[in-house]
């Protein structure tokens, strides 16, 4: 096949699945909505039946206010020419520690460097991922950073103290009738 | 980890042994350390250790304006950062659905080539540092700096040029800065026979790099490998001709291919590569001036911008491989969400721990350095 007929193949059979969504931005970028029981199975199908070996990310977006996280898998097809961007929506579950969703490590093996940093990032936990352990933040013991209800600016003014950081050097400025020109609690991030 | 909270490990009575390689060490263009398990000289597994370069520019972006986020996006990737402030204004014109004028668009192209020959020249030094030769770094290092040279009169900075932004480049080229540009080319091809002598074609460098940290293509694709290190397995595949961007579809130029997959191969790759940068950038200095037009496209007061609502997904293909951004906007001065795929997300980890089970020690160097990772672009 080659990649109008793969493309073709695709989305006639997409729109015969119930639940899913399909959008076609451009001629290389297609958005599919699915519910997320279906995620897993939609990235088998697209990896085992229409070319899609490629798993160039997954991002998360954070949606308090709808109380979700987003997923987005991004799958690239080298044969079909076409990016695929699969977005599901997940429960938020702020009262419990980590919201939960499935691995697809089985399906691609990438996904497993981006499962564990949406781990340690978002606190999204995901089941059967080979390594859920601690990455990048290593030495960090509060709540997932990149999640919008944690506030950095805050965090830093709450656990650094401006005022404390007199040096000698500002010092020997401020002797000479010098110093810095916003004062260290003015300074906003 | 700092190495005040290194726990002592109680290994079981055994010939095998640790050692941990980095933050520090030659094997890499940043801070990145990676633990090894060996027996004897051969590598048992390895684990790598990241976050000595996190600085939490996903977090940080969120909290600045659109056209503040450029001074940020360059600083992921030091070697190459040309690529990610193009893809970052790609997904903001995407989102915006604003179009680069035609301009605009080559000037672009010629920094991104431009960019990838101070990015590989840098890479061809490091690896071939890492096998003890040192004379290539020199040269490399030398070398790229008259590339940066141009940049720096392009615009204004050697390293970080913050010069793209959504909606085109920030000023049209200086005056005779293609001839300029013309000029580093032919140097460079005076150079290509001293650099084959040196480096590609030496016997001591080949047999050290022939069949070293080998990947088949099948192992590529599933480990998710992009850019030359796929290129090295024997796959063609390029996103500036699969997936072009900008004026890449009008451009000729051919992508080139090794098939063994090893160290070797991946440095040959990049040795190609260059030199059809220099081929693309010669067809840039011939078009661009019958190209006339303004190179930007106007936008909206850059401090008072709203990018309307929508999300989009960028890629572009950096010297280290694919490169993508995820951008999210809500309508507001801010960006919700930026998401960076790091061409190296993958090759620094997976692929590396991989790749290293079963090598001898003194190839682990070799080995990071020839995949081109940039730890950076992990942390972020």
């Amino acid at each position: 096949m080659n990649c109008e007929e793969i493309n073709l193949w695709l989305d006639t059979l997409l729109a015969e699945i119930e639940e899913i969504e399909v959008t076609r931005k451009s001629e290389r970028r297609v958005r599919v909505d699915v519910p997320a029981s279906s995620l897993p199975a939609l990235l088998e199908l697209l990896k085992g039946k229409a070319s899609y070996v490629h798993l160039s990310a997954i991002s998360c977006v954070d949606w308090p206010d709808d109380e979700e996280f987003e997923l987005v898998y991004h799958c690239w097809s080298y044969e079909a020419k076409s990016l695929l961007s699969a977005h599901t929506r997940i429960p938020r579950n702020s009262a419990q520690e980590f919201a939960h969703y499935v691995s697809v490590y089985d399906i691609y093996k990438p996904a497993a460097f981006f499962e564990r940093d949406i781990y340690e990032m978002y606190g999204i936990y995901f089941e059967s991922s080979p390594y859920m352990e601690k990455f990048i933040l290593t030495e960090w013991n509060g709540p997932p950073p990149m999640r919008k209800d944690f506030d950095a600016e805050q965090y830093v003014n709450d656990t650094f103290n401006w005022a404390d950081y007199h040096p000698q050097w500002l010092q020997e400025l401020e002797e000479d009738g010098g110093g810095i020109a916003v004062r260290p609690e003015d300074i906003r991030l | 980890m700092r190495p005040e909270n290194y726990q002592l490990v109680a290994l079981p009575n055994s010939d095998e042994y640790e050692l941990f390689i980095g933050p520090n060490h030659p094997g890499i263009e940043g801070n990145y350390a990676f633990k090894l398990k060996l027996d004897g000289d051969r590598v048992i597994s390895g684990k790598a250790d990241a976050g000595y370069l996190h600085r939490g520019f996903e977090k940080l972006m969120e909290g600045r304006l659109w056209i503040q986020n450029l001074a940020i996006v360059p600083r992921i990737c030091v070697p190459d950062p040309v690529p990610m402030e193009v893809v970052y204004s790609l997904t903001v014109e995407d989102i915006e659905k604003m179009e680069v004028p035609l301009r605009g668009q080559w000037i672009r192209v010629m920094q991104l080539e431009l960019s990838r020959i101070a990015s590989h020249l840098f890479t061809f030094g490091g690896h071939a540092a890492t096998t003890g030769m040192y004379t290539p770094s020199y040269w490399g290092v030398a070398d790229r700096d008259l590339a940066l040279d141009l940049f720096e009169e392009l615009t204004g900075g050697r390293v970080y040029h913050i010069y793209n932004i959504p909606g085109g480049v920030r000023r049209d080229i200086p005056n005779g800065f293609l001839d300029r540009l013309s000029d580093y080319l032919d140097y460079l091809e005076t150079r290509q026979n001293d650099y084959d002598n040196l480096l590609f074609t030496n016997q001591v460098f080949v047999k050290r790099a022939r069949n070293v940290g080998v990947i088949n293509q099948e192992q590529a694709l599933e480990w998710g490998v992009t850019g030359p290190n796929l290129r090295a397995t024997g796959l063609a595949f390029d996103v500036r001709r699969d997936d072009p961007y900008l004026i890449y579809n009008e451009l000729d130029f051919e992508i080139p291919t090794q098939t063994a997959g090893d160290c070797l191969a991946r440095i040959l790759v990049r040795r190609d590569e260059l030199f059809q940068s220099v081929r693309i950038l010669r067809q840039i200095i011939k078009h661009l001036p019958s190209v006339k037009g303004p190179v930007r496209a106007p936008i909206p007061n850059p401090l008072a911008w709203n990018v309307s609502m929508g999300e989009s997904y960028c890629r572009v293909e950096s010297s280290k491989g694919e490169l993508a951004y995820y951008t999210v906007s809500d309508g507001g001065p801010k960006p919700y969400r930026v998401h960076v795929r790091g061409a190296s997300s993958m090759h620094a980890v997976q692929v590396l721990e991989n790749m290293a089970v079963g090598q001898r020690i003194e190839d682990i160097a070799q080995i990071m350095f020839s995949l081109d990772a940039c730890p950076p672009e992990v942390d972020r």
